[in-house]
C-alpha cells in the first residue's frame, strides 16, 4: 500500500486515511473557513437587528439606552401619527412610481444598446455613470440643478418657452419635490435596470429570435412570448434589488428636501433617522424603520423562490 | 424575350423593395441614435453640470441672466483652491482611502475562506448558509443604523473612521463571498487535485494553486468592496460628526453647507473629483458585477 502510494506520489498519510475520515475533515475545514463570515454577520447584522427589535418595544433614548419595556406603544404611536402615515404613503408612492419608470426606461435603453452601432461600448460606459457615482454626490448635483433661484432646468425651460416664468419651485412644493425625488431615483436606477436587461438580452440565443421572426412574430410577440420568459429570472432579481434599494433609501430624500417642505416628503427611512438619530428617540426610530422589514422579508422570500425554481430547472 | 422582360421587371421590383427597406432601416437607426443620445444626455448632464459649476466664477454662477451652460466670463480655479485650502477635503479623501483599504482587507480575509468553503467543500447546511449570507446583503443600512449607532458607541468607535471600518464589511462580506464562490466554482477541480497529489495540503493547494488562478476574480472583489465602501452615506452620517473624521462623500455634502448657504462651486468641485475616479473604476468591474448579481444565470 505504502509502495503503491509512493509510486502514485500520494502522501502516505493521505493514502492510508479512510474515505470517511477524509470526508469528515472536509466538513470540519468547511465550518472553520466560514466561521469568520458567520461571526461577523451574527455580531454586526443579527445582533443589531435583535437590538432594533428590543428598541422598538422600549422607550429607549440616547440618554437612556437601556430603556423600559412599553409593549407596542411605539408602533401604536406611529400608526396614529399623520407624519408616519404620510411617510408610509410617500415610501410606497416613490418606490412604485420609480420602479415603473426605471423598468420602462431601462428596458427601452437596453433595447437601444443591444443594437450593433458605432460607439456602443462608449455609450454603455457613459450610461452607467449615474449608477456608479456615490448616491450622495449625485443627489447634491441634482439639488443644485433644482435650486430655487438658479435652476438650470427652469432656465432652459423658460428660455425655450417650455415653461411659464419662473417655472416650478422643484424642492419647495410637495408634489414637485416628490417629482424631483423620483427623477433622481430614476436617473440613478435606470442604468442598473438597463445593464441587467442588456445582459439578459445578449444571453438569448440569436437562433431563437430568428426562428420567431421566421414564424412571423412581430416585435411585441417576440418580446412577450420569447424574450421576457427567457430573461424572467434575471429580471426578477434585478427588480428585487432595485425595489429594495429604492424602498429603503433615505439619501436622496435627505439631501434633496430633508423631508420638507413641512415634513411632507419624508419616507420611512428618513423619518426613522429624524426621530431615532436627530431627536435621539431610539425606540420610536427603531419602530419606524422596522416597518421596512415586511417588504424586505417578502423580497427575500421572492428571491428564494426564484432561486429554487432555477435549481429545479423550471 | 418575355422571360427577359419579366426578369428585368423583377429585378427593378427587387431593387426598389430593397431601397425601401434600406430607407426604413436608415430612419429606424437614426431614430435609435437620437434616442440613445437623449438617454446619454440625461445620464451625464449632472456631471457636466458639476464641471461647469466647478470652474465658474461666482458672479457668473449666481446670475439668472447669464447663459448657464457655458462660461460667460473667464473660468477660475478659485472654487477648487477653496476646496483644497479652506476645507478638510484632502483629509476626507485620505479618510475614505484608509476606510476603503481596511474594508477591502477585512472583506478579503473573511470572504475568501468562506467563498472557497461554499464553492468546494461539502458540509451540512452549506447551501442554506450561503444563501443566508447572501440575503444579508438585502438588509439595508436604514434598518440597522439605529441599533448600530449604539453598538458603535459601546465599542467606543463613535466619531472615528473606525466605526465605518467595522460596519462596512457587513455589506461587503455577503456580496463578495457570493462573487468569490462563483469564481472558485469555475477553477477546474483537477488542477487543485493534482497539486494535492503532488503533496500539497488542502490549504497549501488553496494558496499555491486556487488563489493565483482566481486573481482576476479577487481583483474585481477588491474594486467592488472599495467602491461599495465609497458609496455609503447613511452610516457615515449617523456615526460621525467631527469634520476631520468624515469620509469624502459626507464631508463634501455637509461641510460646504453653512446653514442655508451652499458653497456650490466648491461643492461641485468636490463632487466632480469624487465622481470621476469612481465612474472609471465601475466600468472595469461591471461585467463581473452583473454576473454576480444574476447569480451566474447569464453566461
Amino acid at each position: 500500500m505504502a509502495e503503491l502510494a509512493q509510486e502514485l506520489r500520494i502522501p502516505v498519510a493521505q493514502a492510508r486515511r479512510p474515505f470517511r475520515r477524509h470526508f469528515e475533515r472536509e466538513g470540519v475545514l468547511g465550518y472553520l473557513l466560514i466561521t469568520p463570515a458567520v461571526l461577523y454577520i451574527l455580531a454586526l447584522v443579527a445582533y443589531p437587528f435583535l437590538l432594533a427589535l428590543w428598541f422598538s418595544v422600549s422607550d429607549a433614548t440616547v440618554g437612556k439606552p437601556r430603556g423600559d419595556f412599553i409593549g407596542l406603544g411605539n408602533f401604536q404611536w406611529a400608526i396614529q401619527t399623520d407624519l408616519f402615515k404620510e411617510a408610509l404613503r410617500n415610501t410606497f408612492l416613490l418606490t412604485i412610481l420609480g420602479e415603473l419608470l426605471k423598468a420602462l426606461l431601462g428596458t427601452i435603453l437596453a433595447l437601444l444598446l443591444a443594437r450593433e452601432f458605432r460607439g456602443r461600448r462608449f455609450a454603455r460606459a457613459l450610461i452607467i455613470i449615474p449608477w456608479s457615482i456615490p448616491i450622495a454626490i449625485g443627489s447634491i448635483a441634482w439639488k443644485w440643478m433644482f435650486d430655487s433661484t438658479y435652476s438650470v432646468v427652469n432656465w432652459a425651460g423658460v428660455h425655450w418657452h417650455l415653461m411659464a416664468d419662473p417655472g416650478p419651485n422643484w424642492l419647495g412644493e410637495v408634489n414637485w419635490a416628490l417629482a424631483s425625488i423620483t427623477i433622481v431615483n430614476v436617473w440613478r436606477g435606470m442604468p442598473f435596470t438597463a445593464i441587467i436587461v442588456l445582459a439578459g438580452l445578449t444571453s438569448i440565443p440569436q437562433e431563437i429570435i430568428d426562428a420567431a421572426k421566421v414564424d412571423g412574430a412581430n416585435f411585441w410577440r417576440r418580446w412577450n412570448d420569447v424574450m421576457v420568459p427567457i430573461m424572467a429570472p434575471v429580471l426578477f432579481i434585478a427588480m428585487l434589488f432595485s425595489v429594495v434599494f429604492t424602498f429603503t433609501d433615505m439619501t436622496v430624500v435627505w439631501l434633496l428636501t430633508r423631508g420638507g417642505p413641512g415634513n411632507h416628503t419624508q419616507v420611512l427611512a428618513s423619518l426613522a433617522f429624524q426621530l431615532g438619530i436627530i431627536s435621539t428617540a431610539l425606540g420610536r426610530g427603531a419602530a419606524i424603520s422596522l416597518f421596512l422589514f415586511p417588504v424586505l422579508l417578502a423580497a427575500a422570500l421572492w428571491f428564494l423562490n426564484v432561486l429554487k425554481k432555477r435549481e429545479l430547472g423550471i | 424575350m418575355s422571360a427577359a422582360v419579366y426578369s428585368l421587371e423583377n429585378q427593378q421590383l427587387a431593387r426598389s423593395t430593397r431601397r425601401r427597406i434600406h430607407r426604413r432601416r436608415l430612419v429606424g437607426s437614426s431614430l435609435a441614435y437620437v434616442a440613445t443620445g437623449l438617454f446619454v444626455l440625461f445620464a451625464i448632464f449632472p456631471v457636466y453640470w458639476m464641471f461647469i459649476a466647478t470652474f465658474k466664477q461666482n458672479s457668473d454662477l449666481y446670475s439668472i441672466t447669464n447663459n448657464p451652460f457655458w462660461f460667460n466670463i473667464p473660468a477660475t480655479w478659485e472654487n477648487v483652491s477653496y476646496l483644497f485650502e479652506k476645507t478638510q477635503f484632502v483629509r476626507w479623501c485620505i479618510n475614505t482611502l484608509e476606510i476603503a483599504l481596511l474594508v477591502v482587507a477585512i472583506t478579503l480575509l473573511v470572504s475568501i475562506p468562506a467563498g472557497y468553503a461554499f464553492a468546494r467543500l461539502r458540509f451540512r447546511g452549506s447551501s442554506t448558509l450561503s444563501i443566508a449570507i447572501f440575503l444579508t446583503y438585502l438588509v439595508p443600512p436604514t434598518l440597522l443604523f439605529i441599533p448600530l449607532s449604539r453598538v458603535v458607541s459601546q465599542l467606543h468607535l463613535q466619531d472615528t473612521i473606525w466605526s465605518l471600518v467595522v460596519v462596512y464589511p457587513t455589506f461587503t462580506i455577503p456580496f463578495c463571498t457570493w462573487l468569490l464562490m462563483g469564481f472558485f466554482k469555475n477553477v477546474p477541480k483537477e488542477i487543485e487535485e493534482s497539486a494535492r497529489v503532488d503533496g500539497c495540503s488542502r490549504l497549501g493547494a488553496i494558496s499555491r494553486v486556487v488563489l493565483p488562478v482566481s486573481l482576476p476574480g479577487i481583483f474585481s472583489v477588491v474594486i467592488f468592496a472599495f467602491t461599495l465602501a465609497m458609496q455609503d452615506f447613511v452610516y457615515a452620517l449617523t456615526f460621525i460628526s467631527p469634520s476631520d473624521q468624515k469620509p469624502v462623500t459626507l464631508g463634501v455634502v455637509s461641510d460646504l453647507v453653512r446653514g442655508d448657504l451652499y458653497f456650490w462651486g466648491s461643492l461641485m468641485a468636490g463632487a466632480l473629483i469624487v465622481a470621476i475616479p469612481v465612474s472609471i473604476a465601475y466600468n472595469f468591474f461591471l461585467d463581473h458585477f452583473v454576473q454576480g448579481i444574476t447569480g451566474g444565470a447569464i453566461k
